[in-house]
């Protein structure tokens, strides 16, 4: 680009002007990463949840308790890399704060799970249907906007089914709703 | 109205690119600017420091390892005179 030394007409303005703005939104971050170690994640905790029912483990909900080291690493994860390519853009913004307004969210509902009957499963994919659809919308991505619905219709079924199924259900609808859209994601050339 | 009314500082085809790049992005490293302004590090390096001076960018200096990062973001006193700016340039284009 020339130096500022070369006058530039009004018009030539407007179009340098849109043209960067252009460039630079461009690259929104799409991050298959963390879909994919979350939904592992919460497969493993839902399925582990359901053995230690079966096997009347009186405290069944401490599998839940590997999800600590996940977040940790998360927010070290997250907090290190800014971007890929020297930019940190306002849906990236956004975006990091949704996920960690869910992840207070759901730290919150466990902490109080007695005041709701430890109805945590349907809860936790309803609420978990809001982040994952926004992100979809943010990154014009329709598998992941699916995924959204996923969840919301995963937590209906998961009130109706008895307590025993509901982690299995919140495995299902986390194949579905995260995992698929996760390994397309990570697989989509653009 | 001539060209002087609109700010000299934002009439310059490289300043306006870094910081048209800036107002859509939170922040932006020096490598990104000069990926997507195509110019030299000399050139935008001085123009950087141009609009740091005016307030309407800041620079924020550190290091990723040992390399030295160099990371800008758009001011509220810059976004003011991008909007200034653009205000302007369309009152001249509707003449």
């Amino acid at each position: 680009m020339d130096t500022e030394s070369r006058q530039i007409s009004p018009e030539e303005s407007l179009h340098l002007i849109a043209n960067m703005i252009r460039l630079a939104q461009g690259k929104m971050q799409r991050n298959a990463f963390y879909f994919l170690l979350w939904g592992w994640i919460i497969i493993a905790c839902n399925v582990g949840m359901y053995l230690l029912m079966r096997f009347s483990y009186p405290y069944p909900w401490v599998i839940w308790a590997i999800t600590i080291p996940a977040w940790i690493f998360t927010i070290v994860k997250a907090s290190k890399k800014t971007s890929g390519d020297g930019t940190v853009t306002h849906m990236d913004r956004i975006s990091m704060w949704l996920w960690i307004m869910f992840g207070v969210i759901i730290f919150t509902l466990m902490s109080f799970g007695s005041k709701i009957n430890y109805q945590l499963g349907p809860v936790i994919l309803l609420v978990g249907a809001l982040p994952t659809f926004v992100s979809g919308i943010m990154i014009r991505f329709r598998p992941l906007i699916a995924g959204g619905l996923v969840f919301w219709i995963s937590g209906i079924v998961s009130f109706l089914v008895s307590p025993e199924f509901q982690p299995l259900v919140g495995a299902a609808a986390i194949i579905c709703g995260y995992l698929i859209p996760g390994y397309m994601l990570k697989n989509s050339k653009e | 109205m001539a060209f002087k009314d609109l700010d000299p500082l934002l009439h310059s085809q490289l300043r306006l690119a870094v910081m048209s790049v800036l107002l859509s992005v939170e922040s932006a490293e020096f490598t990104f600017l000069k990926e997507k302004t195509g110019s030299t590090a000399g050139n935008l390096s001085v123009q950087l420091d141009k609009l740091s001076e005016a307030g309407y960018i800041s620079v924020e200096k550190t290091f990723k390892g040992k390399k030295p990062l160099t990371t800008c973001r758009i001011t509220r006193k810059g976004i003011k005179a991008f909007e200034d700016y653009v205000s302007a340039l369309k009152q001249y284009i509707s003449k």
